[in-house]
């Protein structure tokens, strides 16, 4: 319990982090922020999801 | 899509994650996994596709395309003031839509056109970041811009049908429909941005009385 406990950890603040990065990307429309929002936002949210996905699997007994 | 209806599905998902991930023993309960799957799956790749959704459709602002400081030329020759200039013409009289008007003219209207046109942008945002920047003046199209972009919009039009030079001879309008005569390379209409005289031209003053 203790290991997905800190996936879960990891997994809410990668999400966390990746959807204020491209609330931050909606602010200004410029070129960067379209870089930033496929660049960074998008892969954290993508890792937080993976990694929450991964837990749940870890630790699903077949 | 406003990009408020964005702000509105991530604030409570941030918040849900942000709980999820610090009170993690919360999602020993049923409804702590529940949650958990709502705030660190549902919400997330829902608030992604549509922040995703909403910066593809910045993308198409012109706005957007003259944010890079080699596209300022471009910019300006929309606002030149003489009417063989193509670009202007459209812009200023209103042919396009002023807030998407690079993108209007320099899509595909075929099929997957505009996935190509966004693979075209993604491409230029790459060399703005990462790649040699060229002059403004040495920027060409990929391939000799289609007659069907023009007839997207001319196409049928009784000024574009029954204009006097289109009827000159009666291969003409013909020639144009099935692209074989060029609207721009033929010396009818190919004064387009000319961004390297642009110092010589006169500008279009926007509520200038």
């Amino acid at each position: 319990m203790k290991n997905i406990g800190r996936s879960l950890k990891w997994s809410g603040l990668l999400v966390t982090t990746g959807l204020i990065v491209q609330l931050l990307c909606l602010l200004r429309i410029h070129p960067m922020s379209f870089i930033a929002f496929l660049g960074i936002g998008c892969p954290l949210v993508a890792a937080g999801v993976g990694l929450y996905l991964f837990s749940i699997l870890s630790q699903t007994e077949l | 899509m406003s990009a408020w209806i964005v702000v509105i599905i991530a604030a409570p998902t941030i918040l849900i994650a942000l709980f999820v991930g610090l009170r993690s023993g919360f999602t020993q309960s049923k409804e702590g996994k529940m949650l958990a799957f709502v705030g660190l799956l549902i919400l997330p790749v829902v608030c992604a596709g549509l922040g995703f959704q909403e910066q593809m459709t910045r993308a198409e602002s012109t706005k957007f395309c003259l944010s890079c400081h080699v596209m300022t030329g471009y910019g300006k020759s929309l606002y030149v003031d003489d009417k063989s200039y193509i670009p202007a013409v459209h812009f200023q009289n209103i042919f396009v839509p002023r807030d998407h008007a690079c993108y209007t003219c320099h899509t595909d209207y075929a099929m997957f056109g505009t996935a190509r046109a966004k693979m075209r942008g993604m491409n230029h945002l790459l060399v703005q970041y990462f790649g040699t920047i060229p002059k403004p003046e040495d920027i060409k199209l990929y391939e000799p811009y289609n007659n069907r972009e023009c007839l997207h919009c001319h196409l049928g039009a009784r000024r574009f049908e029954e204009a006097n030079p289109h009827l000159k001879s009666a291969s003409i309008l013909a020639d144009v429909k099935a692209n074989r005569l060029s609207c721009m390379s033929s010396k009818c209409h190919d004064t387009v941005h000319e961004v390297g005289s642009l110092k010589d031209a006169t500008f279009w003053k926007e509520n200038a009385q």
